[in-house]
């Protein structure tokens, strides 16, 4: 989130879309009805009426997949209607930046796009530039080349009639969305954007979310109390884990991930440290060098030096360009190239798509460790409905887990929130901390190669490893401390104290911190900030609902991101009655500003987007694999054959796994001609693995089903409460008929269209309650992230003659 | 810690806009003192948080000698005010739960059950796999020359079920074993 | 003072925080379910749901309506369960707070009189201990000075709890604003009850037994009691109020 659950309640129209608010993230919609409270049209955008359609002002269905001709159809009614935020717009966002001129958009693909390798060269969509390499701008946003111009004349195609035809959403509706959310383009009103998997597990879904970022971007919604694009992030810690990359793409603190390409940390550092000439850019990622050396000293500590890179020549290097996430790992796992793994506090034999072959890839495991609290469909895949265990001959482990309860350590919310959490009970039985588990295997492994040697094993042993866990000292390291004496400014450091801010971090290996984004959470001044517990607040502070003094917030407890943009040059809040910082009598008063210049009439101020090199919001986003405009391509399995928009059907680089399990129906495809839709629900978390273990909450959703419209039910002859197949070209799922009119067919291109949704949470080891509709789902995914399709895909459904699941 | 108790009942000032009708003697049966005590009574009182969305929700563990007795919302916490949805209200099942893994498990290649081990074989044996892998497997320069100190046949998934100082130290482990193959439920 | 709940379930998302929550501070067990075809489970209240969040849909003017209702006793003001008891001791209304109690001594009452004497259908029968049960408004906790434990869990603000004048004078606020919204809301039996919930829609498109007066409440004998036994407490209770 780009600002906290709390400040949803400022928000004069709350946007949900790709969202279900009040069933995934219950306890945040109270905001949402603070905010309804207030007099906030709320507005949600969603196939399916759900719990949170009912709480809303009004629930808009749309059919799944079209979520960006929606949102375009929008830019094009605040363009040409002039509802943008034009101050904001000139100022802060890149608008009237210059692209270069071998930039094309032509029938659906832009300039460089290299068919032979589904890729696009990206050098075409660059900005013009001055002789200082700084972007050429016409702040009268005329220049035809001007981002804006060339967004005004992208999305004048998405036009009512075509937007209406492609999702199924009737011109009156559209228009009524329209109308109620562009009214926060106002420069004292707000609104927000609440999202969560509806918009990102697409294989458009980084640019669902850059086209509500254009959107908010326009209305002068980013930086303001009640604004913002929200990420209602799914999962516990998924906030903190993310922050934390134990993904394969970045390191802590989101480094990039070292590639083959650099062989050496300064080649590293050259090519992954923007610069930028503009003095009134802050260019903040131009400190990267100080958090990538901190990093590596912190993982490597006294051994990390300059010769070695501060360990860089010992760490793993990926190969540019491949991808090592969860769709291709499988798919490597199914080849027979992955031999053994661990597999913690997930379930991926039920959440990752395409389950028969993830369930068949684990059969060619020679061992697999699995760390959770229950038994799990991956614990258990050797004895699976339909596997003989006899042939499967992976070792498997299954260590025992301690509950959230049973241990203490820190945990980030959406609003990046650092909190502590305190041990209430010992861990059951023999189980322990995750935490624990890792520390004691990597112990374990280091002893092997202290007494055997083995092959490289300087990695293995020159880290700065813990002999046991202990959550504080993590923390601590997390933040970082000066590993010698040393002198900033005229500030003098001790070797072993705490570093006060990121801003102290270095590149010299005089500081470690494991992720410099957590830097300032942990200090020697103020100790463990994530158990603040404070709930004071100015009158300024009270007025957004801004808790400063409780808990921590990254970065440098910054509460709404981006807040230099909800001030005029002056430092003026544009919305006096919700200001977020307001520059008053020579210093900035409210949240912590991004960064503490001036305001820019004073010459000495920076942008406020101080992330991006120019400094500005992007409108046009030049850095994404598949465009700097969100452009409308159907998803992988569509129920359509074309579509006004462009000959390009689906996007032209999404990814796709290749294999003879992976088995696509084709557009229109008459064998399948529904869409489905997956989904989460309130009572169950993810693939069900905790939930179903808990009684109450298995007695209130018991078994796997799937919700359709009454008018496709009697097309098939289906009742509610019927036991009905659903089938796609990948496999089959038994489930429940819930007939409801909350689902409602689609006009699409004329003619009816039917979409069903089921949830992913039912699995076989819960006795009768159905098992993973992951079985039905493909293995395609966004070009820029791999997050899978789960959101549309192709299928049938008929009423079961036998039934073995239920 | 201080837990302020935001949970109680508001005593607000009696209205006179309307006086308790069994006052006037209209109910039907006699009206009795009832009594009743309190399950968490002499509790020690735990912050914890709830382990779903990331709504984070704070929560108070009620614990008697060492037992855990009930689970509430924390209405200090400024996102949730106390409240907890289904979920969060589960807490005490989903922590003493008959379903719950108390013992290291190991099912050998073939096997059609599992056996318990402790802790200390089950260590030695992960280890001795990690190690065979590696030592088996390391990919010290990639088909173009170039270093790349990497382990491709080894993976981990997750999670966002782990604490921050778990991320960290999970991240660090594989990076030192040249582990490539990783994801969570970030991408999922 | 005698408390009252107001349930708004106008505020309502059925999260099933209360109905969780109501059978966790109990210790209650989970009793088998089956998916039906509705996200309502348990299909009713039971000796272990004391607490059951009622989903009911329908369509109005092209508009889907789909009601929440967390269903639970009502603690009558004058009990109509108390007035059939037979067995003395085992229906008690605690004076201090106005909970209808049911203790151990329940089991030897008639369990099919003591449920058809109730309006909205709550009492249920232990198949164990044989003792009627039912929600005690969290007698424990509000003599603790604490919320009960569904009220104190709902996040979204449609369960309340406090004195009955407090409480009524919120349902009268609330109302006024929810009206503006759904100029059909109401409040359910306000006068007669210490549970009162404040409806968007017609009542029977909640729950059958919403209401005491739903037209198609079963049987003459509840209508009589409901007639004789609230028509006269109506008239003095609006005294009261003026």
């Amino acid at each position: 989130m780009t600002n906290h659950f709390a400040d949803i309640g400022n928000a004069d129209a709350v946007l949900i879309m790709g969202s279900n608010a009040a069933e995934h993230h219950p306890i945040a919609f109270k905001w949402v009805l603070r905010a309804k409270d207030k007099g906030a049209p709320v507005i949600h955008v969603d196939p399916k009426f759900s719990r949170t359609s009912a709480r809303s002002s009004y629930h808009v269905p749309l059919r799944s997949g079209t979520d960006i001709p929606f949102m375009g159809g929008m830019i094009k009614y605040i363009l040409d209607n002039e509802l943008y935020f034009k101050e904001y717009v000139v100022e802060y966002t890149n608008s009237a930046f210059i692209v270069g001129e071998k930039f094309a958009f032509t029938d659906g693909l832009f300039s460089g796009y290299d068919l032979a390798k589904r890729k696009y060269d990206k050098s075409s969509w660059a900005f013009e530039k001055d002789a200082n390499g700084t972007p050429k701008r016409d702040t009268t946003l005329s220049h035809p080349r001007s981002v804006f111009q060339l967004m005004k004349k992208h999305y004048s195609r998405y036009t009512l009639e075509e937007v209406s035809s492609i999702t199924g959403v009737s011109q009156d509706d559209l228009l009524k969305v329209y109308k109620a959310y562009a009214a926060t383009g106002k420069p004292d009103k707000s609104g927000t954007v609440l999202y969560a998997l509806g918009w990102t597990q697409h294989t458009v879904g980084v640019q669902n979310i850059r086209l509500s970022a254009i959107m908010q971007l326009l209305l002068g919604n980013i930086g303001v109390a009640g604004g913002g694009i929200n990420a209602l992030r799914g999962e516990p810690n998924v906030q903190g884990s993310t922050d934390h990359c134990i993904l394969y793409h970045i390191i802590p603190g989101y480094l990039p991930m070292p590639h083959a390409g650099w062989a050496t940390l300064a080649d590293y550092q050259k090519a992954n440290t923007p610069v930028s000439k503009d003095p009134l850019s802050a260019n903040w990622w131009q400190n990267k060098p100080k958090y990538v050396v901190s990093l590596f000293k912190a993982w490597f500590g006294d051994n990390a030096t300059p010769e070695n890179g501060f360990g860089y020549d010992m760490l793993p290097k990926i190969e540019p360009g491949e991808d090592y996430s969860y769709m291709y790992l499988f798919d490597r796992m199914y080849k027979g190239k992955i031999k053994g793994g661990f597999v913690y506090g997930t379930n991926p034999a039920q959440s990752v798509p395409n389950s028969h072959k993830v369930r068949k890839a684990l059969d060619k495991l020679d061992w697999l460790v699995v760390g959770e609290i229950h038994h799990t469909e991956t614990s258990e895949f050797w004895h699976r409905p339909g596997a003989n265990p006899k042939k499967i001959k992976t070792e498997v482990f299954l260590l025992p887990s301690a509950q959230r309860g049973e241990k203490e350590g820190t945990i980030s919310n959406s609003g990046r929130w650092h909190m502590w959490h305190y041990k209430a009970a010992e861990p059951l039985g023999q189980s322990k901390a995750m935490g624990a588990m890792v520390v004691d295997i990597m112990n374990s492994v280091r002893k092997l190669y202290q007494a055997e040697g083995g092959t490289y094993s300087d990695p293995v042993l020159k880290l700065d490893w813990p002999a046991t866990y202990e959550p504080d000292d993590m923390a601590k390291r997390i933040n970082g401390k000066f590993t010698r004496d040393v002198k900033i400014g005229d500030k003098e450091y001790k070797k072993g104290q705490q570093v006060p801010t990121f801003v102290q971090l270095q590149a010299d290996g005089s500081t470690s911190s494991l992720n410099w984004l957590y830097c300032g959470g942990y200090t020697d001044a103020d100790g463990n900030l994530s158990k603040r517990r404070d709930l004071t607040q100015t009158p300024m502070q009270a007025a957004i609902n801004l808790f400063p003094k409780f808990s921590w917030a990254w970065p440098v407890n910054r509460r709404i991101l981006y807040n230099r943009a909800s001030v005029d040059l002056n430092g003026k809040p544009y919305a006096p009655a919700k200001a977020v910082i307001a520059w008053e009598g020579g210093k900035w008063v409210g949240d912590v500003p991004d960064g503490g210049w001036p305001p820019m009439s004073t010459g000495k101020g920076k942008y406020p987007f101080i992330m991006q090199t120019e400094g500005h919001g992007q409108l046009y986003g030049p850095g994404r694999e598949d465009g700097p405009f969100p452009e409308h391509y159907e998803p992988a399995e569509t129920p359509v054959k074309s579509h006004a928009f462009s000959a390009q059907l689906s996007s032209p680089v999404y990814k796709r796994i290749q294999s003879d399990m992976d088995v696509l129906a084709v557009p229109a495809d008459p064998r399948f001609p529904i869409v489905l839709t997956t989904y989460s629900m309130t009572e169950h978390w993810c693939g069900g693995g905790d939930t179903r273990n808990t009684p109450p909450l298995l007695e209130a959703e018991p078994q796997q089903y799937v919700e359709m419209s009454p008018q496709l039910a009697e097309e098939k002859g289906i009742k509610n409460g019927d036991v009905v197949v659903v089938e796609s070209a990948r496999g089959k799922v038994e489930a429940v008929a819930m007939v409801t009119i909350r689902m409602r067919p689609f006009k699409v291109q004329g003619r009816i269209i039917h979409e069903i949704g089921m949830p992913f949470c039912f699995g076989w080891t819960t006795r009768k309650c159905g098992d993973a509709t992951n079985r039905l789902t493909p293995s395609v995914g966004d070009p820029n992230t791999t997050i899978p399709e789960y959101k549309a895909s192709l299928v049938n459904i008929r009423k079961a003659t036998k039934v073995t699941e239920l | 810690m201080s837990v302020s108790r935001r949970g109680f009942i508001k005593l607000l000032g009696a209205g006179t806009a309307c006086v308790g009708l069994s006052k006037l003697g209209l109910n039907l049966s006699p009206a009795q003192a009832y009594a009743a005590s309190l399950k968490t009574e002499g509790c020690k009182e735990i912050l914890s948080i709830c382990p779903f969305c990331s709504c984070c929700c704070n929560t108070i563990f009620s614990v008697r000698d060492g037992k855990i007795i009930s689970v509430e919302g924390d209405p200090d916490y400024p996102v949730s005010e106390g409240g907890l949805c289904a979920k969060g209200a589960a807490l005490l099942s989903m922590h003493v739960n008959k379903h719950r893994l108390e013992k290291p498990l190991y099912r050998a290649p073939g096997s059609t059950k599992w056996v318990e081990k402790d802790w200390k074989w089950t260590l030695e044996r992960i280890a001795r796999k990690v190690k065979e892998t590696r030592d088996r497997d390391f990919i010290a320069k990639d088909d173009k020359g170039r270093q790349v100190n990497r382990l491709e046949s080894m993976f981990q998934l997750g999670t966002s079920q782990m604490d921050n100082e778990e991320c960290a130290l999970s991240h660090q482990m594989l990076r030192g074993l040249g582990v490539v193959h990783m994801d969570h439920q970030a991408r999922i | 003072m005698p408390k009252a709940f107001l349930i708004d379930t106008s505020r309502c998302t059925a999260c099933r925080g209360c109905q969780v929550a109501c059978k966790e501070w109990k210790n209650f067990p989970a009793v088998p379910t089956k998916q039906r075809g509705t996200h309502q489970n348990p299909p009713d209240l039971t000796h272990y749901n004391f607490k059951l969040v009622r989903f009911s849909e329908h369509m109005e003017d092209g508009t889907v309506h789909w009601n929440f209702f967390p269903d639970q006793c009502r603690h009558c003001i004058d009990a109509p369960c108390l007035a059939a008891s037979a067995v003395p001791g085992a229906i008690i209304k605690d004076e201090a707070s106005g909970a209808i109690i049911y203790t151990a001594k329940t089991v030897k009452e008639d369990f099919a009189s003591i449920r058809s004497a109730c309006p909205y259908d709550i009492p249920r029968k232990d198949p164990k201990t044989k003792q009627i049960v039912k929600c005690n408004m969290c007698i424990d906790r509000v003599q603790a000075n604490l919320l009960p434990i569904c009220v104190k869990t709902c996040a979204m603000g449609a369960m309340n709890f406090g004195e009955r004048s407090a409480m009524l004078k919120l349902a009268a606020e609330r109302l006024v604003t929810v009206q503006r919204t759904f100029p059909k809301a109401q409040l359910l039996n306000k006068d007669d009850v210490s549970v009162i919930y404040l409806v968007t829609d017609a009542p029977a498109t909640y729950h059958k037994f919403a209401v005491a007066d739903a037209s198609d409440a079963p049987g003459m004998t509840r209508k009589e009691m409901l007639a004789g036994a609230f028509a006269p407490l109506r008239k003095i209770a609006q005294s009261v109020q003026g």
